[in-house]
């Protein structure tokens, strides 16, 4: 029996062939689409999950409460770990790192080798023995807790010590860090997974880091990012009760001034991949609802296809019914046709996700390369995604088949058999309009979407932050440098290509950000809210645009005066409001307390406000201030037509002032556009995703109308013997299918408006949805429904009436 | 008493549709024997192909009583319709009916299929009735590659094959020219020879020639019942 169906099944395929084709391929490139997502949601959810103690590890996070919100921050102070270590609150284990976003490793040469530099983009973790304690990576069956002990130990991951030590042994050897550690490598290790926050490239013993950071390990002073703490708790612990024992134990030492709004809080492992109020040290996050949205984007193009197939199956029934009628005739019971029924959608379904195996195996570098990340396929390894298939496979096929199979087998045998079937009979036609709606639905809401991502994204790229980011290149000062940079750069502006030079903490806009509390008009106490200070040299508001508005610029001469410790100080518009100040000329000359009344400043200048981040925040008050020894960077702004020459220019007199350090430079405008990095991939996913969603629509709307001239192959006959033209016979098909679109647009336009609203939210800078992506959406999908519809009703109008009247 | 396989009595068969009623049948008694060969004739629409749709029991009549075997079964439900039809009966139809993508011989092993026969035994089954109608030698070919004549045998082979208590033809040589027309009756002939219980509607005097009986339908009633020989002499 079982064999009988499967042929009848097969031959019926291959008979209706164009019908199979479209069936096929529309559940295929569902089904493809379905697995890609489930992939990256599986490889999103996995990161940092495979640690067998993940649901017991939480990380040390300090939340600081201002009149102005709560500002998060992934840092620990540096004493922290040492006093909680000493008087435990009752946790198994705690360990702190301190991550680079990535450094310079040099090989050192000898007499006749030269040294080797290494730029690594990479994290650099510095780790205590503990951390191997509470993180199970992957060591190659070694202990690696003893060589972190040790002070100047390096551990290479494999492809590092292959990279720097080709075909030696790097276990023994000396590299240099930043040109600042001479490290020994003690061991190599395996590389670190893909799916963790912790992309570190080599570990290096936290015992070095006394050596290395600029800041002091034993001073409560510094708050910074780089530096975190992980505590493993006991089996059952009470999360709540051990925050505030911590707090308890910590607040014993802290400055007052950290306790009056410090809080120390407790973040689950398993949180910090998709919480972007604090991030990570792979820099990307993810939230739960971009990973809901992209499972219901799956789940939608699947449901696509799925009606297609229903509504092609439907609609091909009409050919099936002679079957039907003899097979209930020799003795087949409803049931049993069911069953067959299903069991031929089963068969297309299971074709289809073979198809779709393969689809996948071709796509996924794409979109590994789209999203940036490294998700294998490996479908005979990997159980969950066995299931996965399998379970869709079983839901598809009930889904897509049931209701056809419903109506295939329900068929009275007598009228079955003399073909007395139509195609209102086989599906209610309203139930085919639903469903034509609710594919058309989807396709304009994921339209319009694509529509307004890709708006907010132009926005981000085109709207003026404030300062001139063209044409600027940035390099880090190499660590300890800063020193000799007025020669620098008048090396550097030796070359005319080179307009203009400036050092600083950092770019206007950028990721190192340093906050600090002061006070205001001779005041002792501080301010309730934060100033960012960025320190810079004078030449900073001409490389960079930004705009006086009151006052002057300072001089570097005025701020390097040893006489005169006052600090000379530029306050940003946003400063100026928080202080209460009427005119940008009321904040001349007013005075202002850092560091706790420590160091005094003079406000010289107000000016126009600035992006300091990305267009995700606010404009933060902000103080410009000189200070030589915290420039970190040196920003450039070159002639544009002389690029090629500029850049040479640039690395020549870099080398020759630091010959051991790779000049490693970015274009600020490249790195703006990577603050947009998420919202970028997230554009390009659903334009993607969209196309293939009105592809999967288009498919199965041309297979209808395709059959539908079928059906009325009479009906047209004797229109055209009537006198109509091919135009009217286009409409006549168009017309109800243009309703439908028409509908769609009604429901797709409030959900598309609702869901990007919620995604516009997240922004603090953003565009209004406009009503054009609205109306293009609805213009688009009517175009495009149009030409599939049109392709087919011309071919049908213009076949010969006789022959179609004389099938009849 | 002869061994009745069906009995009709005042047969009705009224169809609705939005606005109008039509008597297909209106009392029709007509009870069949075992071993008989009867033919159904009559006009275009006189309920020929209503009576034997309601003998095959793939439709239910709207009143009067349908006996199978003693037993009523007038208002029997689909399900135990269609448990009776695979047990009992046989259909050959104008148009053949085969399926189009089974081959000769899947299309005859259906009905055993759904009998839930063994596979060992089916096999030999369809052997056996495919060399009784001569098709065995085009067992492996699809109905499309077949001519008329020989698609006809195939369903007949199939209509045969379950061994049923009686086989409803409907214009079994409706469809064929002269010469399979032919071929078609004695084949039907010889069965009926062998022992099985046929009712046929024909709208041809010389496939009726065939039949022991012959009864003739007009707007739904039974106007006359004779002996096939009666037809020949008129």
């Amino acid at each position: 029996m079982l064999k009988i169906y499967f042929l009848t099944a097969l031959r019926s395929l291959l008979r209706n062939k164009s019908y199979s084709v479209l069936n096929i391929m529309g559940l295929a490139l569902g089904i493809t689409c379905s697995i890609l997502l489930f992939l990256v949601i599986k490889y999103e959810l996995s990161y940092d999950a495979f640690h067998t103690k993940a649901d017991r590890i939480y990380r040390l996070n300090v939340d600081s409460n201002y009149e102005d919100g709560v500002f998060k921050t992934t840092s620990i102070h540096f004493p922290a770990v040492g006093i909680l270590r000493s008087n435990n609150p009752g946790f198994e284990k705690i360990t702190q790192l301190y991550g680079e976003e990535g450094g310079q490793i040099t090989v050192p040469g000898n007499g006749k080798v030269a040294p080797r530099f290494f730029r690594e983009e990479a994290g650099v973790g510095f780790v205590e023995p503990e951390y191997m304690d509470l993180f199970d990576f992957d060591t190659g069956g070694q202990d690696i807790r003893p060589l972190l002990r040790e002070p100047n130990t390096i551990i290479l991951t494999q492809s590092k010590a292959d990279l720097y030590f080709p075909g030696e042994e790097a276990v023994g050897k000396t590299v240099k860090f930043n040109n600042t550690l001479t490290l020994k490598v003690a061991a190599v290790i395996p590389d670190f997974p893909t799916n963790t926050d912790f992309p570190f490239a080599y570990l290096i013993s936290y015992a070095s880091l006394k050596n290395y950071s600029p800041y002091d390990l034993t001073s409560w002073n510094s708050l910074v990012s780089n530096h975190t703490a992980f505590a493993l708790l006991p089996e059952h612990s009470d999360v709540k009760a051990m925050e505030k024992n911590i707090n308890t134990t910590l607040r014993k030492h802290m400055p007052e001034k950290r306790k009056a709004n410090e809080v120390i809080t407790l973040q689950p492992l398993d949180d910090i991949h998709f919480n972007a109020d604090y991030g990570t040290y792979s820099q990307r996050t993810i939230s739960k609802e971009v990973i809901w949205s992209m499972a219901l984007v799956g789940l939608f193009l699947v449901i696509t296809a799925c009606i297609n197939f229903i509504n092609l199956a439907t609609a091909q029934a009409i050919k099936r019914a002679k079957e039907v009628g003899i097979r209930k005739v020799m003795g087949s019971n409803q049931w049993q046709l069911m069953l067959q029924f299903l069991g031929e959608t089963f068969i297309i379904t299971l074709m289809a996700t073979l198809i779709s195996v393969i689809l996948t195996e071709l796509a996924l570098p794409y979109l590994n390369q789209l999203l940036e990340l490294k998700i294998t396929f490996g479908i005979w390894n990997n159980p969950a995604l066995q299931l996965f298939l399998a379970l869709q496979i079983i839901l598809v096929t009930l889904f897509a088949g049931l209701y056809p199979a419903f109506v295939l087998s329900r068929f009275q045998p007598i009228t079955a058999l003399r073909s007395r079937i139509s195609v209102q009979q086989v599906a209610g036609i309203s139930l085919r309009r639903a469903l034509v709606v609710v594919q058309f639905t989807i396709c304009q809401v994921l339209i319009i979407c694509t529509f307004i991502v890709n708006e907010q994204m132009l926005y981000f790229r085109n709207k003026d932050l404030g300062f001139n980011k063209d044409a600027v290149v940035t390099s880090f000062l190499p660590q300890g440098q800063a020193i000799k940079l007025k020669a620098l750069r008048h090396e550097l502006l030796s070359n005319p290509a080179v307009e203009n030079v400036t050092f600083g903490i950092a770019p206007p806009a950028g990721n190192i950000t340093s906050l600090t509390n002061f006070g205001f008009n001779n005041s002792r106490e501080d301010l309730p809210f934060q100033a960012n200070l960025k320190f810079v040299d004078e030449n900073y508001l001409d490389v960079f645009g930004l705009k006086l508005i009151a006052g002057r610029k300072f001089k570097d001469s005025e701020n390097a005066d040893a006489n005169d410790s006052t600090l000379r100080v530029l306050i940003n518009e946003t400063m100026r409001r928080k202080l209460q100040l009427k005119s940008p000329e009321d904040a001349l000359g007013k005075s202002i307390t850092l560091s706790g009344g420590r160091t005094k400043g003079i406000i010289l200048g107000v000016v126009e406000d600035f992006h300091q981040a990305s267009l995700h925040d606010p404009i933060d008050p902000i103080f410009l201030v000189a200070q030589p020894q915290s420039y970190l960077y040196m920003m450039a702004k070159i002639n544009v037509r002389h690029n090629k020459e500029a850049l040479k220019h640039l690395e020549q007199v870099w080398y020759k002032a630091y010959p051991d350090d790779v000049f490693n430079y970015e274009f600020l405008d490249e790195s703006i556009a990577r603050f947009y990095q998420d919202e970028q991939r997230q554009s390009t996913l659903f334009k993607v995703f969209s196309f293939i969603a009105i592809f999967i629509g288009c498919l199965g709307l041309y297979g209808l109308i395709s059959f539908m001239a079928a059906q009325r192959t009479k009906e047209i006959g004797i229109r055209k013997v009537m006198g109509a033209s091919i135009l009217n016979i286009t409409i006549l098909f168009s017309k109800e299918f243009v309703k439908l679109v028409l509908i769609a647009f009604l429901v797709a336009a409030p959900i598309a408006y609702y869901l990007m609203q919620l995604w516009l939210q997240d922004f603090t800078y953003r565009i209004s949805i406009g009503y054009w992506a609205f109306i293009l959406a609805g213009i688009a999908t009517l175009v495009i429904a149009l030409v599939t519809i049109s392709f087919q009703a011309i071919k049908a109008a213009l076949r010969n009436p006789i022959y179609s009247l004389k099938t009849e | 008493m002869k061994n009745l396989i069906i009995e009709a009595r005042q047969l009705e068969k009224k169809y609705l549709t939005d606005t109008i009623e039509t008597t297909a049948l209106a009392g029709v008694d007509v009870s069949i024997a075992a071993g008989e060969f009867v033919a159904v004739m009559g006009p275009s629409g006189c309920g020929k192909s209503t009576l034997l749709n309601i003998m095959g029991m793939l439709d239910a009549p709207s009143g009067g009583n349908l006996l199978f075997m003693g037993n009523e079964i007038g208002r029997a439900t689909e399900r135990q319709r269609a448990q009776l039809r695979k047990q009992n009966l046989g259909f050959i139809f104008q148009s053949f009916n085969l399926i189009d993508e089974l081959t000769v011989e899947e299309n005859v092993t259906l009905p055993l299929v759904y009998q839930g026969v063994p596979q060992a035994e089916i096999k030999t089954r369809v052997s056996e009735a495919l060399e009784r109608v001569g098709i065995a030698h085009r067992r492996n070919h699809f109905p499309q590659q077949l001519s008329g004549g020989q698609q006809q045998r195939v369903a007949i082979a199939r209509a045969v094959i379950g061994k049923p208590k009686l086989i409803l033809a409907d214009e079994p040589t409706g469809n064929l020219d002269s010469v399979h027309g032919r071929e078609v009756m004695q084949l039907l002939s010889e069965l009926n020879e062998a022992g099985a219980t046929i009712v046929m509607v024909t709208h041809s005097p010389s496939d009726a020639e065939y039949a022991h009986r012959i009864i003739n339908l007009f707007d739904g009633q039974v106007i006359t019942e004779r002996s096939a020989v009666a037809v020949a002499n008129f």
